[in-house]
């Protein structure tokens, strides 16, 4: 896999470092068993970890069509009380196992079903989990399998021209629910970035396009947070996010997104109802 | 009294041997025979590849495959999906002309219309495509070539490669192969961003690659926008034949184009419906566009990726 090796020396976080020493010290396979013990590690220490206790629900596709493009949602039941702390998802076979930390705010909202959806690549057959952190500070975690391969080499873009045209454009949608008085709002983020993983090859200069992706997300309902997210490449082009929210005032969303070339993009829902 | 002649022992077991072993012949794969092609018109011939996935079976003869002759030189257009296929393609090229093959041009990077263009290496031809198919090429190499690998097999796969086009196509270009023109005119994203389509002047025959499916589901790997105003466009074009990527070897402007439209238009209508609903991309791939499931081959595979696509792309509209 050489092209495991090039994203090691392309700052993909202390994960690639963990990484690297499990396949220095182990070539060929590694066993998937192995990183999940060393991941947990590294991000929850040795607090414990409660599995498939219905806090937190994973739908993933039943067969994966695009291993670039594979819709993941999470699910927190209505029968979850209190506020939500973080939400941690791992792919454990991909070059950057973590996918995304989501850390939650006072307008993240209680008192209905709490999801949140996103689009990743998936680089081999692999758990894909959902760790959620309650009000308590307990963890809670859900498993499921991804049949998919070549989703982090992939070519990404199928008009790189045209997507570079508009890279950065910014949308926020927000979606009333049926009943306005719901607790529970849901709105969509959507951005137009290739979220480079410094996979694919320029062969003009013979050189890896180097990585920038979505480094960090932070969303505000009415100036209150709702949650920042810590992005990775293992998050798709165009990154696409869809969540919950509670219920606020004029239910106006300001998101601000930084890439890790330090560029910034901003944009905010339409006012309420819209 | 004459007793008839028995049949030997010998003579029965071999008889039988030979009918045992019938059914079985049809799973060797006719290794070293020149492709099967058709002449449509003076000078133009066509392979028509098999409606199925890449196999080691059909080694990669999935896509159709067509050659020009001129007074002077001939050129090749799409190579089929492996070297071992498109070194039958250039079996039949010489079972036909002597003449040199000076180009050999793609219509689009898939590598069931590229992998072939290895067994054409000894002639040393100028291989032409489209201004962005080196770097699609490029980009996709180390996928294309491990992907195909695994699903053809070693033995089918071999001495396949990715050669890249040294002649790139901006704008209509004309090649002449001896008292005859190809006319080559590059396209705006469609079917990928890098389709090419090829005129064979002399007997006005329009060679679509992929930009046109019949039969074969149509896959979207580039614009759905793109490729629907593309088949308005082509559709108002006369030509006196058509050469589409898969499907038969040739067909009628515009009726040819008439399934693919609908197929095209129906996800793109579902999939606006749905994103207008609020619907997400996995709702989306339950439904959108399943009204057309019997209407092509291969739509299980294909199908809900192609959804998946025109989603990423019309959910910015």
């Amino acid at each position: 896999m050489p092209h495991f090796f090039r994203s090691l020396t392309q700052g993909c976080g202390t994960a690639a470092l963990v990484i690297s020493t499990l396949v220095l010290s182990a070539p060929g396979a590694y066993a998937e068993e192995a990183m999940w013990p060393i991941l947990k590690e590294m991000t929850f220490g040795d607090r414990p970890i409660q599995e498939e206790d219905g806090m937190v629900v994973l739908e993933t596709p039943s067969k994966v069509e695009d291993a670039a493009i594979v819709p993941l949602t999470v699910r927190v039941p209505p029968s979850v009380q209190g506020k939500l702390k973080s939400l941690t998802l791992f792919i454990d076979k991909n070059p950057d196992p973590k996918v995304a930390t989501l850390t939650f705010g006072p307008a993240a909202g209680t008192g209905g079903e709490r999801s949140f959806s996103t689009r990743v690549r998936v680089d081999n057959f692999s758990h894909v989990r959902a760790i959620l952190e309650t009000e308590d500070g307990s963890l809670h975690m859900t498993t499921k399998f991804l049949a998919a391969a070549g989703g982090c080499a992939a070519m990404q873009a199928k008009d790189p021209d045209a997507d570079t045209a508009d890279m950065g454009k910014l949308i926020v949608r927000n979606f009333p629910p049926a009943l306005e008085s719901s607790p529970i709002w849901a709105a969509q983020v959507m951005i137009k970035h290739p979220n480079h993983n410094g996979m694919q090859l320029d062969i003009n200069t013979a050189k890896f396009i180097p990585p920038r992706f979505v480094k960090e997300m932070t969303v505000t309902r009415d100036g209150e947070l709702v949650f920042q997210l810590d992005g990775t490449f293992s998050i798709s082009t165009n990154p696409n996010f869809r969540f919950t929210f509670g219920k606020g005032e004029e239910n106006n969303l300001d998101v601000e997104i930084v890439d890790t070339d330090g560029a910034v993009f901003k944009n905010q829902s339409q006012p309420k109802g819209s | 009294m004459c007793k008839p002649n028995p049949i030997s022992r010998k003579t029965f077991l071999k008889v039988g041997l030979a009918l045992a072993a019938a059914p079985l012949l049809r799973y060797v794969p006719a290794y070293g025979a020149p492709a099967e092609v058709s002449e449509v018109a003076p000078g133009v011939f066509v392979h028509q590849g098999r409606y199925e996935v890449q196999s080691p079976d059909n080694r990669g003869d999935i896509s159709n495959a067509s050659f020009v002759v001129g007074s002077e030189a001939v050129a090749v257009i799409d190579t089929s999906g492996s070297a071992a296929m498109g070194q039958d393609l250039r079996d039949a090229i010489r079972s036909v002309t002597n003449k040199p093959i000076r180009y050999v041009i793609n219509t689009h990077m898939h590598p069931d219309h590229v992998l072939g263009n290895a067994a054409f290496k000894q002639d040393q031809p100028t291989f032409v495509g489209h201004y962005k198919l080196a770097r699609a090429l490029g980009t996709r190499r180390e996928g294309y070539l491990t992907s195909n690998k695994q699903m053809l097999g070693d033995a089918a796969f071999a001495g396949s490669e990715i050669i890249l086009p040294t002649l790139a196509i901006k704008e209509p270009t004309t090649i002449d192969l001896g008292d005859r023109t190809l006319l080559l005119e590059p396209q705006a994203t469609a079917h990928t961003d890098n389709d090419l389509i090829v005129t064979d002047t002399k007997t006005d025959t329009l060679f679509l690659g992929d930009l046109l499916f019949s039969v074969h589901v149509p896959t979207l790997d580039g614009s759905i926008k793109g490729w629907l105003a593309l088949l308005d466009e082509m559709g108002k074009r006369k030509a006196a034949r058509v050469v589409p990527g898969h499907g038969p070897k040739t067909m009628e402007l515009p009726q040819a184009l008439e399934p693919e439209q609908r197929y095209l238009a129906t996800i793109a209508a579902d999939v606006r419906r749905q994103i207008v609903e609020g619907k997400t991309l996995a709702e989306a791939t339950k439904t959108a566009g399943f009204s057309e499931k019997d209407a092509w081959k291969l739509f299980d595979q294909y199908h809900v990726r192609n959804v998946t696509a025109a989603f990423a792309e019309l959910e910015w509209e």
